[in-house]
C-alpha cells in the first residue's frame, strides 16, 4: 500500500504515489544539478523538461484516476536519458575545458587518467586532482619505490579501487579547476547549498506533513514555521561545514595510520619470508611463546597474525579513502565475502593455537637424574652457587629474576632461577647428587619429556660443588611452572659449607636446631644421626637468641 | 578510444544544424522536433536537446510562441528567426563543403588502398 501525491506537472495533473515521486524528483535535482550555473536559462529548460516528462506519462496514463508508479518513471527516464546525457549537448561548444568546467556545477574527482598512462594512469589522475604536472607524482611514485615498496603497494590499491575516467563529464570532473581560494570558496559555498537545499526539503515535507495533521490550526503555525525552518537551515549549514571539514581531516588520519600500519605489516610478512628461507627464524625471531609448540608451522600463523590483525585496516583505508573521495569505488560483494572468509579462517587457527597452548600445560612431569659423588668419610664439601657472568651481567639481573627473556647461543630462550638447593641425609654410605627438573606438558610423558630438556648443571671438584643458580629453557616453554630441585645426599660424619652464593636457592633446608636457611650460609653442618648439625654457630644462635 | 564517443561526437556537431533545419520547414514544437531526430537516429535519448535548445533561443537564433493545444496545456513552439536563418545558410554551406570533402577524403583513400 502506497500513499499518493497529487502534483501538477507542466500544467498535467497527476495522481503520483509516493516512491515514484521521489524518485521522479531525484532525477529533476539531479539534472538541474547537472546543468550550467546561469539559473535563468536552468529553470527554463527544467520547465522544457518537466513539460516534456508530463507529455509523457499522459500518453501512459490515459484513465486520470490512475496512478503514476515507479514503472512509469522508470520509462521515462529511458527516453529522456540519464542526467550526464543532459550535458552533452552543451559539451561540444566550448573549446576549453577550463572555461567548461567554471559553468559546470561539479566538484574535482579522483579518476585514473586512461589517456595518458604509463601502467594504470593512477598518477596521471593524481596528477589532475592536484593540478601539477604528471613527471612529478611518478618521480614520487618511483622514489618511493625504493624506500621499502610503499608507492608500489599504493598504486596497486588505487589502481583497483580508482575508477577510469571513461566519459567526457567524468574526464572533466578529474581535470577540474585548479585548487585556489576562489575556487575552494566557491565549492564550499556549493555544498553548504546543496546541503540546505536538501535539509530545506526535508523541512518542508516535516512542515507539510505537521500542516495535514493540524490544518485546522492556522496562521501562528505558518509563523513558526517559518523560524523552525530558518533555525533548520543555520544548523544544517553549521553541521554540513563541520562535518566536511573534520571528515576529510578523519579521512586523511585514517588513511595514513592504516596505509602505515598495513605497509609495516607487508615488510613483516616479506621479511619473515625471507628469513625462513634463509634459515634463520629461529635466532632472529621473537614470537609470542604460544606460538613454538603449535602444530602449525610458523610462517603460518605470523601469515594469520598479520591477516587478522591487518584486513582491519585495510576495511579503514579504503574507508578512508572514500571519505575522501565518493567515487572510491567499494569492494564488490564477492571481494569482502573472500576478505571475511580468509581472515576468519586465520581467526580460526589463531584461536586453535591458543587451545592448543592451553591444553599443553594439562599435566606436569618431572626428569630425575642421580649421580654418585666420590667423598672420603668425614670430609668436607663445599657448596658453591654460580652464575654465568655472560648472562648475568648481560641482561642486568638481580639476585632473583624468576623468569627473563634471553638470547642465549643466539636463541630466545627463558632464563629462570627457580632452582632449589637442599641437603638431605643419605640412606646409604654413598654422597649422591639428585637432580629433578620439573615441567609440563600435554599428557605426563610430553612433561617428562619437557622436563628432560631443561638445560641446568653442576660440577663437582674435589670438594667443591659449584651448582647453577639457573636454568634455561626453551621459549615455547611459556608458563610451565618449571622448577629444577637440586637436593645433595650425604651421609653421616661429612660436613657442608655453606657458601653466601648459595643464600637465595637454599630451600628449606631440615637442621637440629632448625636455623633459617638465611642463616645457616657462611657455616659449616656435620651430618649427624638426627640431621644437619651446626658446628661452629652456637655462639652466634646464642647471641641471637638472645635478641629475640 | 570508443567507437560510442566518436560516433557520439560526431552526431552532436551536427545536432544543432539539424535543428534549424527542422525548423526551417516551419514552426515545430519540442515534442515534434524530438520525433523527427529519434526517427532519423540522430539523438538517442530525449534529454540531450534542452539544453541545446534554449542556448540556441538564448543566442537568438531561435524564439517561441506559446499556443493552446486541444489536448492539454498550452506548447511551446519554436520558430526561427531571421538571425537563425542566416546562421542555417552558413551551415548549409559548411555542411555540404563538409560532406565533400569527406567524401574526397574517404574516396581517394580507397582507392590507394585498391
Amino acid at each position: 500500500m502506497n500513499k499518493t501525491i497529487n502534483i501538477n506537472l507542466g500544467g498535467y495533473f497527476f495522481h503520483i504515489d509516493e516512491n515514484a515521486y521521489k524518485k521522479l524528483r531525484r532525477y529533476l535535482d539531479a539534472i538541474a544539478k547537472s546543468l550550467s550555473d546561469d539559473p535563468q536559462g536552468k529553470n527554463e529548460i527544467i520547465a522544457d523538461i518537466e513539460a516534456r516528462i508530463s507529455e509523457l506519462l499522459s500518453e501512459k496514463i490515459l484513465d486520470a484516476r490512475q496512478v503514476v508508479n515507479e514503472q512509469d518513471i522508470s520509462d521515462v527516464i529511458k527516453i529522456m536519458g540519464e542526467p550526464e546525457d543532459y550535458t552533452e549537448g552543451e559539451e561540444s561548444y566550448t573549446d576549453n575545458s577550463y572555461q567548461y568546467s567554471r559553468r559546470k556545477n561539479n566538484s574535482k574527482k579522483l579518476y585514473r587518467d586512461g589517456d595518458d598512462k604509463f601502467l594504470g594512469g593512477v598518477a596521471a589522475g593524481i596528477a589532475h586532482y592536484f593540478d601539477v604536472d604528471v613527471i612529478w607524482i611518478r618521480l614520487a611514485f618511483i622514489l618511493l619505490l625504493f624506500g621499502g615498496g610503499f608507492s608500489l603497494l599504493l598504486y596497486i590499491i588505487l589502481w583497483v579501487l580508482l575508477p577510469e575516467a571513461k566519459t567526457t563529464a567524468e574526464k572533466l570532473q578529474m581535470e577540474g579547476e585548479p585548487v585556489n581560494i576562489d575556487n575552494i570558496e566557491k565549492k564550499i559555498r556549493e555544498e553548504l547549498n546543496s546541503a540546505t537545499e536538501k535539509i530545506k526539503n526535508a523541512a518542508n515535507e516535516v512542515t507539510q506533513k505537521v500542516n495535514e495533521g493540524v490544518s485546522g490550526v492556522k496562521k501562528n503555525g505558518k509563523k513558526a514555521r517559518s523560524g523552525f525552518q530558518e533555525f533548520l537551515d543555520t544548523l544544517g549549514k553549521i553541521i554540513t561545514a563541520f562535518f566536511s571539514v573534520i571528515g576529510k581531516f578523519i579521512g586523511v588520519i585514517i588513511i595514513i595510520v592504516s596505509a602505515s600500519v598495513l605497509i609495516s605489516f607487508i615488510l613483516a610478512l616479506f621479511s619473515i619470508g625471507s628469513f625462513s628461507i634463509l634459515g634463520i627464524e629461529d635466532e632472529y625471531m621473537s614470537l609470542p611463546p604460544f606460538m613454538y609448540d603449535s602444530t602449525l608451522p610458523n610462517w603460518l600463523l605470523v601469515t594469520c597474525t598479520l591477516i587478522l590483525v591487518g584486513f582491519p585496516f585495510l576495511v579503514l583505508f579504503v574507508l578512508g579513502l572514500r571519505i575522501l573521495s565518493s567515487n572510491v569505488k567499494q569492494f564488490s560483494k564477492t571481494t569482502s565475502l573472500t576478505l571475511l572468509g580468509i581472515w576468519i579462517v586465520a581467526l580460526l587457527m589463531i584461536v586453535f593455537t591458543g587451545i592448543e597452548f592451553g591444553t599443553s600445560h594439562a599435566r606436569s612431569g618431572s626428569n630425575i637424574t642421580k649421580k654418585e659423588l666420590y667423598i672420603e668419610p668425614n670430609d668436607t664439601l663445599k657448596l658453591n652457587v654460580v652464575n654465568d657472568d655472560n648472562i648475568y651481567y648481560q641482561y642486568n639481573f638481580r639476585r632473583r629474576d624468576n623468569r627473563e627473556e634471553v638470547v642465549v647461543n643466539d636463541k630466545f630462550q627463558w632464563y629462570s632461577n627457580y632452582v632449589k638447593v637442599d641437603v638431605r641425609k643419605s640412606k646409604d654410605e654413598t654422597t649422591y647428587v639428585e637432580v629433578r627438573k620439573r615441567s609440563r606438558g600435554k599428557n605426563v610423558s610430553k612433561a617428562q619429556d619437557n622436563a628432560s630438556r631443561i638445560r641446568f648443571d653442576y660440577e663437582v671438584s674435589d670438594n667443591k660443588i659449584d651448582v647453577d643458580g639457573f636454568f634455561l629453557t626453551d621459549f615455547g616453554n611459556f608458563a610451565k611452572n618449571e622448577v629444577v630441585y637440586f637436593t645433595l645426599y650425604i651421609p653421616e660424619g661429612v660436613s657442608i659449607y655453606f657458601d653466601d652464593s648459595s643464600r637465595t636457592f637454599l630451600d628449606d633446608i631440615d637442621n637440629t636446631t632448625n636455623i633459617y636457611d638465611n642463616d645457616m650460609v657462611e657455616h659449616y653442618f656435620l651430618m649427624t644421626e638426627d640431621g644437619l648439625h651446626c658446628t661452629d654457630c652456637l655462639k652466634k644462635e646464642d647471641s641471637e637468641g638472645s635478641d629475640e | 578510444m570508443k567507437i560510442e564517443n566518436t560516433k557520439a561526437q560526431m552526431r552532436k556537431g551536427v545536432l544543432e544544424y539539424c535543428i534549424l533545419s527542422i525548423l526551417q520547414h516551419g514552426d515545430a514544437y519540442t515534442s515534434e522536433i524530438l520525433s523527427t531526430l529519434k526517427s532519423a537516429e540522430m539523438i538517442v535519448v530525449e534529454g540531450t536537446i534542452y539544453p541545446l535548445l534554449t542556448r540556441l533561443k538564448n543566442a537568438g537564433l531561435l524564439s517561441y510562441r506559446w499556443e493552446e493545444s486541444t489536448s492539454g496545456p498550452p506548447r511551446k513552439y519554436y520558430v526561427l528567426t531571421e538571425n537563425g536563418g542566416m546562421f542555417l545558410k552558413e551551415l548549409d554551406k559548411t555542411w555540404s563543403n563538409l560532406i565533400n570533402a569527406v567524401n574526397q577524403v574517404t574516396s581517394k583513400k580507397t582507392t590507394k588502398d585498391e
